[in-house]
C-alpha cells in the first residue's frame, strides 16, 4: 500500500490539485456554468488526447516526431465531411483508389520477379526510374480524365459551404453524376491497374530488398484480389451504391464516415511510414523537415480541394433532435427524442459536443490501453519503445510493427478530426491549433507515457475552458474590488504557463520517466 | 565435425568506423565456442553481425547451410538463433513473464518450454509477475538467457554472461550454460578467462577487429604466452 502511494505520488498529488482547483472553481461560479465548463474541458481534452496519444505512440516507438500529425487530424475531418455530405464523390473515388493500391498489394511478387530477370548493371540503375516514370505518366494521363463528381470551390452555389449548409438543413443539393467522356472506361481501368503495378515494381527495385527471396503463396494474392473486387464492384454498381449511401439515415452515414476517415488516416499513415519516413530513420533532422513539409502540403491540398471558408459537418440525427420534450431533463426523455441538448444540474449541455465526445475519448483510452497491456502487439510496442534491436533479435519484424503503429497513430488523429468536425467545424487551421495543444499536453503528461498523454490532454482542455469561462464571468481578486477577466489571448498562454511550471518541477512531465 | 556456423572474412562498419576487418569463425555443431579478446577487439560486434544487427559489408555468414549476411535480423533469428546481448537488455516495462512470452515464435512456445526454463532457473518462477526493472543483475542475466530459450533455438549467442555477477552466481550460470549445450550450440563472448576456459571447447581470439588465433581451448590453456599476449591475463 505504502509502496503504491510512493510510486504514484505525482499522480496522486496531481489529482488532488485538480480536485482542489475544481472545488475552488465550483465555488466561484454558478452550478450550470461549472458543469458545462467541466464537460467542455473534458471534450476538448478528449479530442486533444486522440491527437496526442497517436503522436506519442509514434514518437515512443519510432522516435519520429510527426509534425504532420495535426494536418492529418484535419484531413480526417475533411474526409469524414465528404462521406457525410458528398457520398457520391467517395463512391467515385473508390474504384481508382482501389486500383492504384492493388499493384502495391502484390509486394511479395516483385522481388521474385526481379530475381528472375537478369539485367546489366546500367539497366539495373535505369529500370526503376523508367518504370516509375511510365507509371506517373499513365496516372497523369488517366486521373484528370477519370470522372469524379465533385463540388466546385470557385462557384459558391456548388461550393462545400453550400453543400454543407443544405445538408445541415436535412436536404441534399442535386448533383450531376460524372460520366466517362474523354477516355473509355476499359482504358481507364486497365491503365490504372498497369500504372499501379509498374509503379510498385519500380519502387521495389529501389529498395535493398530486391535480392531478398520470398516464398510466393496464394496468400500473396489475397490483398490484390480483394482490391480488384472492390474496384470492379465499385465501378459496376456505382450508381446504386451511391443512391444507397445517399438514402442512408444520418447515424449510419456518420458511423461510415468515422470508419472511412479512420481507415484513410491509417492508410495514409502506413503509406507515409513505408515510403517517406523509412529511408530517414537514421536522419532525425530530415524527418522533422519532411513531416513539416508534409504538413504544409497537406494544408495547401485541403485548401485547394475543399476551399478556405469554414463549414460544419452536420450532426447525426441521433444527437440532433429538437421539439417535443427538448431540451431533455432526463435520460428517458433524451432517448425518446434524441434531443441535441440535455439539462444537467440546470446547465444546458449539448449532447454530441459535451457528452458523446468525452465518452468516445474514454472508450479509445481504454481500448488502446487494453491493446498495449493485453495483446502481443502491445507487448511488442512496449518492448520496442525501450529496445528495438533486441525485439528484432528475438525474431520479430519490427519494421512491420512500425508501420502498424504509424498507421494506428494517424488513424487515431483522423478519428479525432472526424469527431471534432460536427462540434468545432472544419477549417484550414483546425489541425495546427489542436496539434499545439496536443504537444503541450504531452509535455505536461510525459512525452511517451500513455496515461500521461490522457492526463495532460484533460488538463489542457480543462484549463482552456475554465479560462474562457472566467473571461466571461471574471474572477474577483481577493481583498479588492477588482474583477479580473482573462482576455482571449490568455487561453493559449495559460496552458503554456502550466507546462512551464510543471516542466520546471518535473522535467520529464507528470508521469514521464527519466531517460 | 560439421559446422553449424561459419563466418568468413566479414568486415563490419559502425557509422564511419571499420570495426571488423576480417573475422573468421567456425563453430562446430553442439560445441561451446568462446570469442576472446581485449576490450574493443570486436567480439560483441561479431555476435551482432552474425544476427544481422550490424550487418557486415563484406564476407559471408553461413548458418546451417544458408548464407544469411544479407538477411534482416528477425529473419535470421527466426532460423533458430537466440541472442543474449551485453547488459542483458531486459524489457523494463514488461513483467518477467512477458519478457519470456515476447520471445515466442509460435503460439504456445512459452507454455511448452516453461518447465524446462524454470528447472534451469528456479529463481525466475517466483519473480514471474514482477516488472523487469526490479530484478537484480544475476536475475536479469538468467531472464535474458531464459528468453533465448523460449523458442527452439539451435544456436545461442551469449554476450558476457558473467559480467558484473557475484562468483556464486557465476557458478550457477556456468552450470546452466553447460546444461544448455546439450541441446544447442553455444557461442560465448567472455572476458573472464577462467570462466571461458572452464566452459568452452573451442576458442577464437580477436584482436583489433581481426580473428588472429583459434583452436581447442585445452591447447590455449597451456599456451601461457598467447594468453598473456592476446588477453593480458596472467
Amino acid at each position: 500500500m505504502n509502496m503504491l502511494i510512493r510510486k504514484n505520488l505525482v499522480l496522486i498529488i496531481t489529482l488532488v490539485v485538480i480536485a482542489f482547483m475544481l472545488g475552488v472553481a465550483a465555488q466561484g461560479m454558478d452550478r450550470q456554468d461549472f458543469v458545462i465548463t467541466l464537460l467542455r474541458g473534458l471534450a476538448v481534452g478528449s479530442i486533444t488526447f486522440l491527437v496526442a496519444s497517436g503522436f506519442s505512440l509514434i514518437f515512443g516507438l519510432l522516435d519520429v516526431l510527426n509534425l504532420a500529425h495535426g494536418t492529418l487530424f484535419m484531413i480526417g475531418a475533411y474526409i469524414g465531411w465528404t462521406v457525410i455530405v458528398r457520398p457520391d464523390t467517395i463512391m467515385d473515388l473508390l474504384t481508382p483508389l482501389a486500383l492504384i493500391l492493388s499493384g502495391f498489394a502484390l509486394g511479395d511478387l516483385y522481388p521474385h520477379l526481379s530475381s528472375r530477370i537478369r539485367l546489366g548493371l546500367r539497366m539495373k540503375r535505369f529500370l526503376p526510374w523508367a518504370l516509375g516514370l511510365v507509371s506517373l505518366l499513365v496516372l497523369g494521363f488517366i486521373l484528370p480524365r477519370y470522372p469524379i463528381a465533385i463540388w466546385n470551390v470557385e462557384n459558391y452555389s456548388q461550393s462545400p459551404v453550400t453543400f454543407s449548409f443544405m445538408a445541415s438543413q436535412g436536404t441534399r443539393l442535386p448533383v450531376q453524376p460524372a460520366t466517362f467522356t474523354e477516355i473509355s472506361p476499359a482504358v481507364a481501368l486497365i491503365g490504372l491497374l498497369l500504372a499501379s503495378m509498374f509503379g510498385a515494381f519500380g519502387l521495389s527495385l529501389f529498395g535493398k530488398d530486391a535480392q531478398r527471396t520470398v516464398r510466393i503463396s496464394w496468400k500473396s494474392f489475397i490483398g490484390f484480389a480483394a482490391l480488384l473486387v472492390v474496384a470492379l464492384v465499385g465501378f459496376a454498381y456505382n450508381d446504386s451504391l451511391t443512391n444507397a449511401l445517399t438514402a442512408l439515415n444520418s447515424n449510419w452515414l456518420f458511423l461510415i464516415a468515422v470508419i472511412v476517415a479512420m481507415a484513410s488516416g491509417a492508410g495514409l499513415g502506413g503509406l507515409m511510414e513505408a515510403t517517406l519516413i523509412r529511408p530517414l530513420y537514421s536522419r532525425p533532422i530530415y524527418q522533422l523537415m519532411l513531416t513539416l513539409g508534409l504538413s504544409a502540403i497537406g494544408i495547401e491540398m485541403v485548401r485547394a480541394v475543399w476551399g478556405r471558408p469554414e463549414f460544419v459537418t452536420p450532426k447525426p440525427d441521433f444527437f440532433n433532435g429538437t421539439g417535443g420534450a427538448c431540451p431533455a431533463t432526463n435520460f428517458a426523455d433524451w432517448w425518446a427524442n434524441h434531443c441535441s441538448t440535455i439539462l444537467l444540474w440546470e446547465g444546458r449541455v449539448r449532447v454530441y459536443n459535451e457528452i458523446f465526445i468525452p465518452i468516445v475519448g474514454l472508450v479509445v483510452l481504454i481500448s488502446i490501453w487494453v491493446l498495449l497491456q493485453r495483446t502481443r502487439l502491445g507487448m511488442i510496442i512496449r518492448a520496442g519503445v525501450q529496445d528495438r534491436e533486441m525485439v528484432e533479435a528475438l525474431g520479430i519484424n519490427v519494421r512491420r510493427v512500425f508501420t502498424m503503429v504509424f498507421a494506428l497513430g494517424v488513424g487515431l488523429a483522423a478519428l479525432g478530426g472526424v469527431l471534432a468536425a460536427p462540434s468545432t467545424g472544419l477549417s484550414n487551421f483546425m489541425g495546427e491549433s489542436l496539434f499545439l495543444n496536443a504537444l503541450i499536453a504531452l509535455a505536461i503528461g510525459g512525452l511517451t507515457n500513455y496515461p500521461g498523454a490522457a492526463l495532460g490532454s484533460v488538463l489542457v482542455g480543462l484549463i482552456q475552458q475554465f479560462i474562457i469561462k472566467y473571461g466571461q464571468i471574471g474572477i474577483p481578486v481577493p481583498f479588492t474590488e477588482i474583477v479580473f477577466k482573462p482576455s482571449p489571448p490568455l487561453v493559449p498562454a495559460s496552458t503554456v504557463l502550466l507546462m512551464v511550471i510543471i516542466l520546471l518541477i518535473l522535467p520529464n512531465g507528470l508521469l514521464g520517466k527519466k531517460e | 565435425m560439421e559446422n553449424i556456423l561459419e563466418v568468413q572474412g566479414i568486415h563490419t562498419y559502425i557509422g564511419q568506423y571499420h570495426i571488423l576487418q576480417g573475422v573468421n569463425v567456425q563453430v562446430p555443431k553442439g560445441s561451446i565456442t568462446v570469442l576472446l579478446g581485449r576490450n574493443g577487439a570486436g567480439k560483441t560486434t561479431t555476435l551482432k553481425s552474425i544476427i544481422g544487427l550490424t550487418p557486415p559489408r563484406e564476407g559471408r555468414v553461413i548458418y546451417d547451410g544458408n548464407e544469411v549476411q544479407a538477411m534482416r535480423s528477425f529473419d535470421i533469428a527466426n532460423m533458430g538463433i537466440g541472442f543474449v546481448p551485453e547488459h542483458r537488455a531486459i524489457f523494463r516495462d514488461l513483467t518477467v513473464e512477458e519478457n519470456l512470452k515476447i520471445a515466442e515464435r509460435g503460439r504456445g512456445d512459452y507454455l511448452r518450454k516453461k518447465e524446462f526454463i524454470f528447472n534451469l532457473f528456479p529463481d525466475l518462477q517466483r519473480l514471474i509477475t514482477l516488472p523487469g526493472t526490479s530484478l537484480s543483475g544475476g536475475q536479469q542475466q538468467m531472464l535474458a538467457i531464459a528468453r533465448a530459450l523460449v523458442a527452439d533455438n539451435k544456436l545461442l549467442l551469449i554476450d558476457e554472461p558473467s559480467e558484473g555477477l557475484a562468483p556464486v552466481i557465476i557458478e550457477n550460470m556456468m552450470s546452466a550454460i553447460r546444461e544448455l549445450s546439450k541441446e544447442s550450440t553455444i557461442v560465448l563472448v567472455e572476458q573472464n578467462f577462467l570462466v571461458a576456459s572452464k566452459l568452452a571447447e573451442y576458442y577464437i581470439i580477436l584482436e583489433e577487429g581481426r580473428s588472429v588465433q583459434s583452436g581447442k581451448m585445452k591447447d590455449l590453456a597451456r599456451d601461457k604466452a598467447a594468453i598473456h599476449h592476446f588477453l593480458g591475463a596472467a
